[in-house]
């Protein structure tokens, strides 16, 4: 490594965590287990969509609290975070489109536009769209409404495009997943490492939701017939595991750094 | 810098990977075959859920409307437990099929339900349900 002492204290406190093959696979997994989970709440335990929402929100909003208040990237606290953003990011797109009828085609442009706006917003004030610098607490609120607004869009094409071209799970696996491997491409060929990034995060939503819905439906259906509740179980535990895996990962690079510094 | 290197070449094999396995998974389905998908199917057979409701509307008219509130939360679980795999086959008839069943879930659930206005929502679900599976 030839990281400069002061290029190192500044990934330290960066607030997110490095793009590594682990934060795909718990990025797609919380996907899926914002999905059922909240699905789950809603209809078996039978609390209605309402008040799932409100819980749902009212945890958000504390997880989040959590996540700023921390002085530096604790991998619980951030995956919490997104967990809780993916379910209230669905709920959004399910409230607008079941509560309220609004078109999947509506609400897929608008989600797409709000995106936009808060790039171009990101970019002018910060000037960067670096995730590699997410070291202010106004950088950290851009993020997270970025992300916010990924599952929201993601949820709203990932439906449309289950509505408009009859794509079922078992085609949508495949059509996501290749279109990430695309994107996963081209950045390596050089595409904008940012832009490949943001679009990849946008599509592992509805990949997740495919996913899930592979695993959980019933066989006669073409799924594997684990049901909702065993493949939340399942995927819960592998993030439960990946997360202490970094976890760990992250407290002995934290205290050779130290060791270095000294 | 090499780490970073490294990730994002495991991660560019690993979903290039993970495309082709799923292809291989599923040889039978690929995504041209989806674009053509877009013209209306239909829902299949729907004859486990009509079951409940015509279990349902038996109880609601021996006047037994608490029953037919239990019985009905089957449908609400099995209908919403199928969603994935009934709304790419006919979006517009799995709308209206949900529609009639939140309406005969809103019946029932009220907090004083009438029985005549129970039986109505229920025979207009049976009326759609029929309908969409083909039974004109």
């Amino acid at each position: 490594m030839t990281t400069s002492p002061n290029r190192h204290a500044l990934t330290m406190l960066n607030k997110v965590p490095e793009v590594t093959l682990i934060f795909w696979i718990i990025k797609i997994m919380s996907t899926t287990v914002g999905e059922t989970g909240a699905d789950y709440l809603a209809v078996h335990v039978g609390l209605g969509t309402a008040t799932t929402g409100g819980i749902m929100l009212a945890f958000l909003v504390a997880a989040l609290f959590l996540q700023l208040r921390a002085s530096k990237y604790i991998p619980w606290k951030y995956w919490l975070t997104v967990v809780l953003v993916s379910v209230v990011g669905t709920q959004i797109t399910d409230a607008l489109t079941d509560g309220l009828g609004v078109s999947l085609y509506a609400s897929t442009s608008v989600f797409a536009i709000a995106l936009a706006a808060i790039f171009a917003f990101w970019y002018r004030i910060e000037g960067t769209l670096s995730i590699h610098t997410i070291v202010t607490r106004r950088r950290e609120l851009f993020y997270w409404a970025a992300i916010l607004f990924t599952f929201a869009l993601g949820t709203a094409a990932g439906d449309l495009a289950t509505e408009a071209l009859g794509l079922g799970f078992r085609v949508g696996v495949i059509a996501f997943g290749a279109l990430i491997a695309v994107i996963g491409v081209a950045c390596y060929l050089g595409a904008n490492a940012m832009l490949s990034f943001w679009l990849a995060y946008i599509l592992t939503r509805p990949l997740g939701a495919s996913l899930g819905d592979l695993l959980s439906q019933a066989k006669t259906y073409g799924g594997v017939g684990l049901g909702t509740v065993q493949t939340s179980i399942v995927f819960l535990s592998v993030i439960v595991v990946l997360v202490g895996l970094v976890s760990i990962q992250q407290s002995r690079a934290t205290r050779k750094a130290i060791a270095v510094n000294e | 810098m090499l780490k970073n290197n490294l990730s994002k070449r495991l991660l560019a094999i690993s979903f290039a990977l993970l495309a082709l396995g799923l292809f291989d998974v599923f040889p039978g389905v690929s995504i041209i075959s989806s674009a053509y998908a877009a013209e209306p199917a239909k829902l299949g057979d729907l004859a486990s859920f009509r079951t409940i409701v015509v279990d349902t509307l038996n109880l609601v008219q021996k006047g037994d409307l608490a029953g037919g509130k239990t019985r009905i939360k089957d449908l609400e679980t099995s209908w919403d437990d199928a969603e994935p795999s009934l709304k790419p086959r006919a979006a517009t008839d799995w709308h209206a099929v949900d529609k009639a069943i939140d309406n005969a879930l809103s019946e029932l659930r009220s907090n004083h339900p009438d029985q005549a206005s129970c039986k109505k929502s229920l025979t207009d679900l049976l009326a759609i349900m029929d309908k969409v599976g083909g039974k004109h």
